[in-house]
């Protein structure tokens, strides 16, 4: 998938598993304000980035996923 | 109104109710079938009750893992029967092997067997001795390949974990030690039945005020300003309390929380995907009187070293564990046997439309065949089984799912994955603040992996009532 298809598909689902509007979304947002993110929702976003790309964030590089720009990254670059 | 509401009366939701009503909040479990336990409780059958989920519980003795917890929930008083000093047996290809309590004799025992890799069982002896939460991110069938170089070895310390679900690219180190590590310390038998356990909780609970309703199914949980306020049975009676915790899978507890504004898609969809483990197929054998002398240990037989892959190619059945049950009237024979074996759910799925008695001729002579497996596999141990039987109950995955709710008969609840430890394991606490986890699914499974979150379940109540 290429990061403008990766950028898409991610945004949407996100907007409707965790029930906010797409257009909060941007690539400099802060994903924990923006997704109303605590320390147990957390884990639903890692559960949905595995579920949809294979690619399973390790609890180490969690810290350094703090914007969607950061987190469309580490998708390209981990994808199967 | 209720401090605390519990949906589902199993081991974990018994022992919370017991817990907290110990500690003087108003309890109110509310159990969806006939009678509670769970997994623990008992069925009666021709005068003689037979266990769900109970055979054999470690560390009991003082000092050891499970004897704080149990003396706090008064079950240490219950007739607790110590097994013989080598507790459980192992049979695998014809040799026979043998577990000692104490982590000294166990490692002597089998390091007389394996001269050559004592070293290698003292060292893995260490590591169960010391299991940390990191240890949920090792793979434990890894850890034991570079453990033991003897491939027989291997499938020898693994061998009486069939009381987990086995499975070499998921099982984590820390649910591995886990089932391991209590029995090494001692193992113990209940004298009698397992309901005994159930009772026991019931009436502390009952004791201190509180109540545990049966034909009470909860059906939906109702929200109100970020908390859950009120629980709704299918009779229609709806309760209401200061927290709710939910010991029913939680996948079901899911549904529970649909009109819940708080629980989004997103926490819904990563419990419902979540894999379950495998379930067990198990024949109660009812042993005609005086035809078998009872044993104090367990024998788990493998037809060849294939320990951890097993499961998945089990038909016809290529392994068992016998447990025995303590006779009651000071026989020094005994009436009751328990063959068990691991069943996964695609064995099950010609009748997974069917419910409770009605399943048909075919899935009768499924599982008598698979019964008269399991007694052939058991006579390695015990010659002649077959003809001492008097009579055989079998319960399959299936059971488990239409009789304890448990989704695709799990038999350990939810599968932990050592890949994924944040996904697989859960915390007790949800986005809800008044809302908590315990049960077999969220940590670890078993009498001990229960009883252990029952007791972080209640610390979070207890630090919150405390809190205000």
């Amino acid at each position: 998938m290429t990061r403008e298809e990766i950028i898409a598909e991610i945004n949407a689902e996100l907007a409707e598993e965790f029930e906010i509007d797409e257009s909060a979304i941007t690539p400099d947002a802060p994903i924990y304000q923006t997704l109303e993110l605590d320390s147990l929702s957390l884990v639903d976003l890692i559960g949905i980035v595995q579920t949809k790309y294979g690619v399973l964030i390790s609890k180490a590089e969690l810290p350094n996923i703090k914007t969607f720009a950061q987190l469309y990254d580490y998708i390209e670059q981990h994808q199967k | 109104m209720n401090d605390v509401l519990i949906i589902g009366s199993g081991l974990g939701g018994l022992e919370c109710g017991a817990l907290l009503a110990k500690r003087g909040l108003k309890v109110l479990v509310l159990e969806g079938s006939n009678q509670p336990g769970g997994c623990m409780q008992s069925f009666r059958r021709g005068g003689l009750h037979y266990d769900t989920g109970l055979h054999y519980v470690g560390g009991l003795a003082p000092g050891q893992t499970m004897h704080n917890a149990f003396a706090e929930l008064g079950l240490l008083d219950l007739p607790w029967q110590r097994m013989d000093e080598d507790f459980d047996h192992v049979i695998i290809g014809g040799r026979h092997f043998a577990f000692h309590q104490g982590y000294d004799a166990f490692v002597e025992g089998l390091g007389k067997d394996f001269p050559h890799q004592r070293e290698a069982l003292q060292s893995y002896a260490n590591r169960l001795r010391n299991i940390t939460f990191a240890d949920m991110d090792v793979c434990a069938y890894d850890y034991l390949s570079q453990t033991f170089t003897d491939e027989l070895l291997l499938n020898v310390v693994s061998a009486a974990a069939m009381k987990t679900e086995l499975r070499r690219e998921t099982l984590p180190l820390f649910n591995f030690a886990h089932t391991c590590s209590s029995y090494i310390e001692s193992s113990w038998r209940l004298k009698g039945h397992g309901n005994q356990l159930v009772n026991k909780l019931v009436g502390t609970i009952e004791e201190a005020g509180g109540k545990v309703l049966t034909h009470s199914k909860v059906v939906s949980l109702t929200e109100k300003e970020g908390r859950i306020e009120s629980a709704t049975c299918a009779n229609g009676h709806v309760y209401e309390a200061e927290f709710f915790i939910s010991d029913i899978h939680p996948a079901t507890l899911c549904t529970l929380l649909e009109g819940c504004p708080s629980v989004r898609k997103a926490f819904r969809r990563r419990m419902t995907m979540a894999e379950n483990t495998c379930g067990m197929f198990t024949a109660q054998l009812c042993i005609k009187r005086g035809a078998l002398r009872y044993f104090a240990h367990n024998v788990f037989i493998y037809d060849k070293p294939n320990v951890w892959t097993m499961t998945e190619e089990n038909n016809p059945v290529k392994g068992v564990m016998i447990s025995a049950r303590v006779p009651e009237d000071g026989s020094d024979c005994l009436r009751q046997l328990d063959l068990l074996t691991p069943m996964p759910w695609h064995e099950c799925s010609a009748w997974t439309q069917t419910t409770v008695g009605r399943r048909g001729e075919d899935y009768k002579k499924f599982c008598q065949r698979k019964a008269e497996q399991c007694i052939a596999m058991a006579e390695q141990y015990i010659p002649g089984l077959h003809e001492m039987v008097e009579q055989c109950y079998t319960s399959t995955p299936l059971t488990y799912r239409d009789y304890l709710g448990s989704p695709e008969g799990g038999a350990f609840g939810m599968r932990k994955d050592c890949r994924a430890s944040l996904l697989s394991f859960h915390s007790v606490s949800t986005t809800l603040p008044n809302l908590l986890l315990t049960g077999q699914s969220i940590m670890l499974p078993g009498i001990e992996g229960v009883t252990m979150t029952a007791f972080e379940t209640c610390s979070k109540i207890t630090q919150d009532k405390a809190r205000h």
